[in-house]
């Protein structure tokens, strides 16, 4: 009997998830299909990254920051059981560059500004302002959606870029602190090994994953039905979902990429 | 802008199922270019249902809707948006943009258009805010307003770009009976002057009565009354005559 249950309990988790996964699709096509022209609203497009920047700004640099620390900090037992110094700056900018610089930037905004764009269109939604919008022959699409996904697109792009320097210099201040590691080692051991296609390949992989992080957050936005209650479920659904995207796609991306 | 004469609403035999319940059944309406129809019934009646129907947010299973002469069961987009720019609505719960000041919620219909000088806008969402007795709140945010005058401020998003259509869901809902009278007056001045179609959505039944001449009683999902003002109370149906004099015996 408990295993019964179980089975429809994974083929009900199973439809929806093919369910939300087919609405997210047709959403990025609408999106897609209003951005051949881009024809969206310019105003809303800079508020929104001006916004969004904004507010995850100050946490990302700190979470990137402390991330370059605790990379070098790890790695410090091997430094000093293979007198390996020389690697330090290579090991930290390959991984920070390629890894984990995209994803856990990535996951912090999501959490931050993915969220918060979910609960807003959400409420929009259920008191009836994205009707409002129709009802004045405005597409709520390319007015609402469209400037979003394309600022937290640029946001995160933005944003790793600068996260990937802050978490290098991170790693370097603990490095000449902790390992006792002088700045020019760590630096000659970074810029002899680490190529632009290692900085390319988490830069392309920031968009993929601000692509997605938009694409679920608007969507659990506006097709949320029912009242207050259902914005939180949204919120929630919209933040495991990308999180979800995020790992699965790295996944893909770190195979396919060069 | 209009035409008299043409038919500016035409509901034909509309089914419309939500969720497991059958709102509308086999409803008919049809409202003259430039004519004032007031729609009053019981709650859950399908009021609200019929005017999201009107403007093209909801799709009927079976039956027509024309709107000056423009068939919405096609459910294509582009005839939607260039109806809709034709129609001003206020809807039951406002719908006002909250991320948006009143003064931005009211100058939005003229923005859009963009044919429409920034002086020009702030004027007439000025003299608008002011005849809807709102005079200074431009600045304000909509979750600073009560109830009373978010409608207000959805009239006056409705009317500013004088729409050859209106439909007003509820207009003096969480109004009181002085300001309700100076609602309904501006809505009929506002009707003088553009000689738009007008349809209004209202529970308040005397004032309703007052303002329009034609009225219609939907009750679940179906149209028990369509005709003068001066009539209803005399109609022949009992359901009818019971909601118009209130009583509490009688078949509803
Ligand atoms: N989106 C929806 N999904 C499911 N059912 C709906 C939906 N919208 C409305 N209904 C149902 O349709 C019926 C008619 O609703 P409607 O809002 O038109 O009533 P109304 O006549 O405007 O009532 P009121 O005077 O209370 O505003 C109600 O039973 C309501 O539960
Ligand atoms: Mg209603």
């Amino acid at each position: 009997m408990i295993g019964e249950g179980l089975i429809t309990g994974i083929g009900r988790g199973t439809m929806a998830a093919w369910r939300e996964l087919g609405g997210i699709t047709v959403l990025t096509g609408q999106v897609l299909r209003a951005l051949v022209p881009p024809t969206m609203d310019r105003p809303e497009l800079l508020r929104n990254l001006y916004r969004m920047g904004n507010r995850s700004l100050p946490i990302i640099a700190l979470t990137a920051f402390f991330v370059g620390g605790i990379m070098v900090v790890q790695a410090g037992v091997l430094v000093r059981q293979l007198n390996a110094a020389g690697l330090v700056g290579w090991g930290a900018g390959y991984a920070i560059f390629r890894e984990v610089g995209p994803m856990l930037i990535a996951l912090m905004f999501s959490g931050r500004v993915g969220s918060n764009n979910t609960a807003e269109l959400a409420t929009m939604t259920v008191t009836e302002q994205l009707d409002g919008l129709r009802a004045l022959a405005i597409d709520p699409i390319r007015y609402l959606v469209v400037p979003r996904v394309l600022a937290m697109t640029i946001c995160l792009i933005c944003l790793v870029i600068l996260g990937d320097i802050i978490a290098l210099y991170g790693g370097a201040l603990f490095a000449m602190l902790v390992l006792d590691l002088e700045y020019a080692t760590l630096h000659y051991s970074l810029v002899d090994n680490i190529g632009w296609l290692d900085f390319i390949h988490g830069v392309v992989k920031a968009g993929v994953f601000g692509a997605a992080i938009a694409m679920s957050s608007c969507y659990f936005g506006v097709s949320v039905r029912g009242g207050a209650v259902c914005v939180g479920k949204a919120v929630n659904a919209a933040v495991v979902a990308a999180a979800i995207s995020i790992v699965l796609l790295d996944f893909f991306l770190t195979y396919l990429l060069p | 802008m209009s035409e008299p004469g043409r038919t500016a609403i035409d509901v034909h035999d509309v089914q419309l199922r939500l969720g497991h319940r059958q709102v509308l059944q086999g409803l008919h309406l049809k409202v003259a270019e430039g004519g004032r129809l007031g729609i009053l019934g019981p709650a859950a009646g399908g009021k609200s249902v019929l005017l999201k129907l009107l403007v093209g947010l909801l799709q009927p299973d079976a039956g027509r809707v024309e709107i000056r002469g423009t068939d919405l069961s096609s459910g294509d987009e582009k005839v939607l948006m260039r109806v809709r720019r034709d129609i001003g609505m206020l809807f039951q719960n406002y719908a006002l943009f909250d991320f948006m000041t009143v003064g931005e919620n009211v100058a939005f219909p003229l923005a859009r258009r963009g044919d429409v000088e920034a002086d020009e806008i702030r004027d007439r969402v000025e003299a608008r805010l002011r005849s809807v007795g709102l005079a200074g709140s431009a600045h304000k945010m909509p979750s600073e307003l009560s109830g009373g005058m978010k409608k207000r401020v959805g009239i006056a998003r409705a009317t500013i770009a004088r729409p050859a259509l209106v439909l007003y869901d509820e207009p003096t809902a969480g109004l009181d009976p002085v300001t309700t009278q100076k609602m309904y007056d501006l809505l009929s001045a506002d009707q003088e002057e553009t000689g738009c179609t007008v349809l209004a959505v209202s529970s308040d039944v005397k004032a309703l009565m007052g303002f329009a001449s034609e009225l219609a009683l939907i009750h679940e999902g179906r149209i028990r009354y369509a005709g003068s003002s001066s009539e209803i109370a005399d109609s022949s149906d009992a359901l009818v005559r019971q909601f118009v004099s209130g009583s509490e015996d009688g078949p509803l």
